[in-house]
């Protein structure tokens, strides 16, 4: 799990271009929304990409990402319950 | 100031894959017909979308380009794009009875995406045709018309904001008798996979305003209005429709979402309906795209600017959002029906639901009134408002004389040359982070953005870097507009490879950006600028079109005391951006203020 919490943390500052930031500066327990990394709306549907292009998870409604993108721990213990590939 | 002339109607046109004409549209319309439906595997789209779409090329005749050689050279056919285009403006041109050749006509046409379907097959060949500004020259030249035709790229506000230039080219400026306003959207894969990543497709018939709303319908339709000017108004016939005034404000909030407040919104219905009397309102055409946001946004707009018990429609359910012809096209069905004195219903809504009550049509009804405003909002944080009425109305009687700022004198202080952008070592994008680090701004969503806004951000910076202004809150009296040849062609080739059959992951990060004018939003939510906010786009940089939109902005908006004005090119390698600050003087005159900024890779 940590392996995977760190691999995804890569692959957020790669997809919404963190500019300067290193997987050590994100919290994995901290809130990915609303404080902290400067998140909107578009970096959340950026996020839904993410999981379908590299987990094979398909989300078949945008509202299912706010539980999914509680925090990075959150997220990776989703991805691993739920990927295809 | 009352001005000299008044601008209206003189013809118009509409083909929809509902119907081909302007009277049969309304009536079809009117009867409550719609073309939107399910599309399966169209487009090679590997998920299902609800559109109203031409069933095939043919449905706009056979349009062949002219004998004639044009200016660059000569065609086998016209591509779907420009035949829907051609089609509509012939049909307003013969209906305005005017001849189009005329060097004092003028086009301007309103798309949001024109041929970009063509990059598809493109790869990294070069063609002019994807161009915005070769899509309006081939259509100008169809009609034997030789006058530069200028391309308004206001993502979904276009329309509107295409026919409030024509206003202002026909009312301060001497070199117009008429101008063609086209509006045309045909829509593909690209289009429609970069709103199924926003999520933002209703799967379903749409349903403006609707308490159970859930997104929107996409639609393709060219539409087209022909403006004439007269200062003569008590000539016309009593059911000419005249465009009493339009307005465009930035909400200086996000690239992507509606302000919550409906600021931007609230500052166009108020400048449009200032010295008016709103009794003569008889309905409101919203844009209603039924988006949760939007919806909810104007029905906000619309209360704060009282006018929540005028009847409000929206055309979306009957054609979907048709982008850079809905509003010529809605301008149109909405004319129609004030003529007829009706307002029509707004199909789809079953259950009004908005964050605050409006008075939506539910049914074809008559009103009183005799005049109607068009609302519409976009990508960029863009909005528009435009008030028409019938010339039976009381005549404002205009002063003999434009009033005009004077633009031929300007001078510009304190030079700012910024390092050049050469090809080669270093990469565009890391010279442009170099850039950043340089001037000092310290601004993570730069990193975010494509190249277009990148320089457009870095001009408006190295402008404004030490220029005292009040940075704090939003300000009305500001205005951005940017210019260019290629729009956001350098930025869409980027999206046509998330698309590729092979490797399908539509991006919304980078689809976002595949409208030119979300340079001026990524502007004006930096410095909040609040005001007007535009986007033209133009075979090449010519600095006296650029100085004759400038005087006209600063005439037509009296508020603006500064427009950050340019031209920010960017396409593949070939970078070019010149942006100057102006200030309106208290003479009445205007400069060009504190600093120019330059960047070039030459």
């Amino acid at each position: 799990m940590e392996e995977l919490i760190y691999k995804l943390k890569e692959e957020i500052i790669d997809v919404l271009n963190l500019e300067g930031m290193k997987p050590e500066d994100i919290d994995e327990n901290a809130p990915l929304f609303g404080e902290g990394l400067g998140l909107d709306s578009i970096d959340a549907l950026e996020l839904i990409v993410l999981m379908e292009k590299n987990y094979g998870i398909k989300l078949k409604n945008a509202n299912e990402g706010k539980e999914i993108f509680k925090s990075v721990r959150v997220m990776a213990e989703y991805i691993n319950e739920h990927k295809t590939k | 100031m009352k001005n000299k002339y008044s601008i209206y109607q003189k013809g118009h046109s509409i083909i929809s894959p509902l119907a081909c004409g302007s009277s049969a549209n309304f009536e079809a319309i009117a009867a409550g017909k719609s073309q939107l439906r399910s599309y399966g595997q169209r487009w090679g789209i590997p998920e299902p979308f609800f559109a109203s779409v031409f069933e095939d090329d043919n449905s706009f005749g056979d349009i062949v380009p002219p004998k004639v050689e044009m200016s660059h050279g000569t065609f086998p056919q016209y591509t779907r794009f420009e035949k829907l285009a051609i089609k509509a403006a012939g049909e307003a041109i013969r209906n305005a009875e005017i001849d189009a050749s005329g060097n004092r006509v003028l086009f301007i046409l309103s798309t949001t995406k024109g041929n970009v379907e063509l990059l598809e097959h493109l790869g990294s060949r070069h063609d002019d045709r994807p161009y915005l500004w070769y899509s309006a020259q081939l259509i100008a030249q169809h009609f034997g018309n030789q006058n530069t035709p200028i391309v308004v790229s206001n993502a979904c506000i276009s329309g509107c904001a295409a026919q409030i230039a024509a206003y202002n080219m026909l009312q301060y400026s001497d070199q117009y008798d008429y101008v063609v306003v086209v509006g045309a959207e045909v829509l593909s894969k690209f289009i429609i996979s970069g709103f199924q990543s926003f999520k933002a497709l209703s799967p379903e018939r749409c349903k403006p305003f609707d308490a159970n709303r859930c997104g929107l319908n996409l639609g393709e339709a060219g539409a087209a209005i022909v403006y004439a000017r007269t200062d003569k108004p008590e000539e016309l016939a009593d059911s000419t429709i005249i465009m009493e005034a339009g307005a465009i404000n930035n909400d200086a909030n996000h690239i992507s979402g509606p302000s919550r407040t409906g600021e931007g919104l609230l500052r166009s219905i108020r400048k449009v309906t200032k010295n008016f009397d709103t009794q003569r309102i008889a309905f409101i055409n919203a844009h209603g795209t039924a988006t949760l946001y939007n919806d909810d946004m104007e029905s906000v707009a619309i209360n704060r600017a009282g006018l929540q018990d005028i009847p409000v429609n929206s055309l979306k359910g009957y054609y979907g959002h048709t982008l850079g012809a809905a509003g010529v096209m809605e301008v149109i069905l909405s004319s129609i029906a004030l003529q007829k004195h009706m307002a029509i219903k707004s199909l789809g809504t079953e259950q009004p639901g908005t964050v605050q009550a409006l008075n939506v049509c539910m049914e074809n009804h008559e009103v009183q009134g005799d005049a109607f405003l068009k609302l519409i909002s976009g990508f960029g944080g863009s909005n528009a408002a435009v008030l028409f009425s019938l010339r039976q109305g009381p005549v404002i009687r205009g002063q003999g004389t434009v009033i005009r700022i004077h633009n031929s004198q300007f001078t510009i202080h304190n030079s700012i040359v910024l390092p050049e952008i050469t090809i080669g070592a270093q990469s565009i994008d890391d010279q442009l982070a170099q850039l950043y680090r340089n001037i000092g701004m310290s601004y993570p969503k730069f990193f975010k953005m494509d190249r277009l806004c990148k320089f457009g951000i870095l001009g408006a910076e190295s402008l404004l870097k030490d220029y005292n202004f009040d940075r704090e809150n939003v300000k009305a009296d500001w205005g951005i507009i940017l210019m260019n040849s290629a729009s956001s062609l350098d930025n869409d080739r980027r999206y046509q490879e998330t698309i590729a059959t092979d490797n399908y992951y539509p991006s919304p990060a980078v689809f976002v950006y595949t409208l030119a004018n979300i340079v001026t939003g990524e502007i004006a939510i930096r410095h909040k600028i609040g005001g007007e906010s535009s986007f033209y786009v133009m075979p090449e940089y010519k600095q006296e079109l650029i100085e004759e939109i400038i005087g006209q902005a600063f005439t037509a908006n009296p508020e603006l005391t500064h427009i950050i004005c340019g031209w920010v090119d960017v396409d593949g390698e070939n970078c070019e951006v010149k942006m100057g600050l102006y200030k309106r003087m208290d003479n009445g005159q205007w400069t060009m203020h504190n600093a120019q900024c330059t960047m070039h890779n030459e």
